[in-house]
């Protein structure tokens, strides 16, 4: 208010480049001015892309048959619909989402059970389940790559000590190989969940297990009935995060099996990548990947819906 | 039930508990351990280890590493790359987190949700259309091309972080200065960001992260081995070289220690970061 009164008394009320900077400095103009660089930006680096997709995925652009280009219609989508490969992807990611959730957020609700009020050594057991967090998923794949080694790897010579159970090649047959590739990313990926789950399990009220002790409520009851219904928010938040990072996931798949064995491990993400850059398909691979952000859009949907219903709830730390 | 008796049922309880986290924390650590006794075992020899101890420790694979292999070469790379598009991200990103934190206006909540929609969908859509666009521009196999892929990367979450900064400064004190006569803009930058310093060296070096982690865009963008960041570089030696794992132990680590350093050093301002929702 103060502003607007002193311009209007100055000398300058009429000056154009006055009124222009002001414009920009106070008016409509300022939020353009802050908005437009960045806006400008991800339209090129992520819009532009997007329209190329959509455009990619009407025409035939393949390597295979280069003078088919220009064919426009909607046989990609066609194809897709009656595509087995792509909905076995569809059906391998739904898997791989399912295990790592599953096993992310039981490992990481029971370290962090384990841990939350460990007063010696605090940091040092905290520091231990965040570790693999700052690995990165190259690294990962290559570390577990070795560690599964049919021949030499660490997990089959362990396993020799078990009687019964013989070394295998974990990533080589078909039965095991997905289940590998999940473990590597629960170890990758789980200390997320962890975060989480500590800052939730500190958000629960002292009293209410004081008042389960009164009542002689055992471990078990505490946490059936006390923790978990305490929880249910950060959990709700915590399993859609980790689908949408299982949905997602490229790099280990990718380094450790590229798909295989025949397609085994071939989820959404990389088939759409195998598709274009070993079938040299790049409009279906368009429309694999059109398909691939619709189910992402699905689910940050769902995330957002979450997050508004644990801000909304007892929410605790989320 | 007695007293001593519940006591002696609470320490079982602990020593159990101990046990756990002993146990959890070891298998968890196993892999990264792993990683470096290996990188330790001379070349070829890792194949006759016989315990999960070391034997013999030899620094020779990373010698080879540098020498004989352009792993500095693809660390520079990493380097510059991970440096410009985090800083680029930050330049154009605190603008419009700031905006979107402060001011009302028309369609804010349609370009939040866009942002964060970016950032949680696989980045394998893009790069497949970004690789076609980047190949009718000449960006292919550039190292402006690779900056520009990893904005793409960095950028969502920079405004995502930016805006949950400014969210968590109060907007009194701009607004005193601006009863004071300064503009919004000069609010903005003489208040507001002074204010948001820390929060902004947060975001770039989870950007730098990022995009030093990234395997996607630069196994895409990239052909040449001279320009391949340290990402795609170590990744090349499975397959490859795949028995000689020592030397791809020996990589794996000089890759993953200065992002360990980093997270150590910096520990609690990113794990406050991850739980404002700006997880990868």
């Amino acid at each position: 208010m103060t502003t607007l009164s002193h311009s209007q008394d100055g000398k300058r009320p009429g000056n154009p480049p006055g009124r222009l900077r002001r414009f920009m400095t106070e008016g409509p103009g300022f939020a353009v001015l802050m908005l437009l660089p960045a806006l400008l930006v991800l339209g090129f680096v992520i819009g532009l892309p997007m329209i190329k997709a959509v455009i990619l995925s009407f025409d035939t652009i393949t390597l295979r048959r280069p003078a088919a280009a220009g064919t426009i219609g909607l046989h990609n989508y066609s194809r897709l619909l009656s595509d087995p490969d792509a909905w076995g992807a569809v059906l391998r990611s739904a898997l791989y989402m399912l295990g790592t959730v599953a096993g992310s957020v039981s490992l990481a609700l029971g370290a962090a059970l384990l841990t939350h009020r460990v007063i010696r050594l605090r940091a040092l057991a905290r520091l231990t389940f965040l570790l693999p967090w700052t690995v990165p998923a190259v690294v990962t794949a290559l570390v577990w790559g070795v560690m599964y080694d049919g021949n030499f790897g660490v997990i089959n010579r362990l396993l020799d000590v078990v009687p019964f159970v013989s070394g295998h090649d974990w990533l080589i047959d078909r039965q095991t190989a997905l289940f590998a590739l999940i473990i590597a990313q629960v170890w990758n990926e789980f200390p997320v969940a962890y975060i989480f789950f500590l800052a939730g399990l500190h958000s629960i009220p002292e009293e209410l297990y004081e008042a389960a002790k009164i009542d002689r409520a055992g471990a078990f009851a505490q946490f059936r009935f006390i923790t978990l219904p305490q929880l249910r928010y950060i959990i709700a938040v915590i399993v859609i995060l980790l689908m949408i990072l299982g949905f997602k996931a490229f790099p280990i798949i990718f380094i450790l099996t590229g798909g295989g064995p025949a397609g085994a491990t071939e989820t959404l993400t990389v088939l759409t990548y195998n598709t274009a850059f070993r079938s040299l398909d790049f409009s279906y691979s368009a429309t694999l990947g059109i398909l691939a952000v619709l189910v992402s859009l699905v689910l940050v949907l769902g995330y957002l819906r979450v997050m508004a219903r644990a801000d909304t709830g007892k929410g605790g730390a989320v | 039930m007695t007293h001593g008796r519940r006591r002696a049922n609470l320490m079982v309880a602990d020593v159990l508990k101990a046990g756990g986290i002993v146990v959890l924390g070891c298998a968890v650590l196993f892999p990264i351990y792993w990683m470096g006794v290996i990188a330790l075992t001379p070349t070829g020899f890792s194949r006759s280890l016989s315990s999960v101890f070391p034997s013999d420790v030899t620094l020779e694979n990373f010698v080879t590493l540098f020498t004989e292999r352009p792993m500095l070469q693809w660390l520079w790379n990493s380097i510059v790359v991970a440096t410009l598009s985090s800083f680029l991200s930050l330049a154009f990103g605190t603008s419009c987190g700031y905006a979107l934190s402060r001011l009302k206006f028309r369609g804010a909540g349609l370009v939040l949700i866009l942002v964060l929609a970016t950032q949680m969908m696989p980045a394998t859509s893009i790069v497949v259309p970004l690789y076609i666009l980047f190949r009718d521009f000449g960006l292919l196999d550039t190292m402006q091309g690779m900056v520009l892929g990893h904005i793409s990367l960095v950028a969502p979450l920079a405004i995502w972080m930016a805006k949950g900064f400014f969210d968590s400064i109060p907007a009194d004190l701009e607004g005193a200065a601006r009863i004071d006569g300064c503009t919004r803009l000069s609010a903005y930058w003489y208040v507001a960001l002074p204010l948001a310093m820390p929060g902004l060296a947060a975001i770039f070096i989870y950007g730098f992260v990022t995009s030093w982690h990234d395997f996607l865009f630069a196994k895409t963008l990239i052909n040449s081995q001279s320009l391949w960041t340290a990402a795609t570089g170590i990744s090349s030696f499975r397959g490859e070289y795949f028995t000689l794992h020592e030397l791809q132990m020996a990589a794996a680590l000089t890759f993953a220690l200065p992002v360990v350093v980093v997270f150590l050093v910096m520990q609690r301002r990113i794990v406050s970061g991850a739980l404002s929702g700006s997880v990868r």
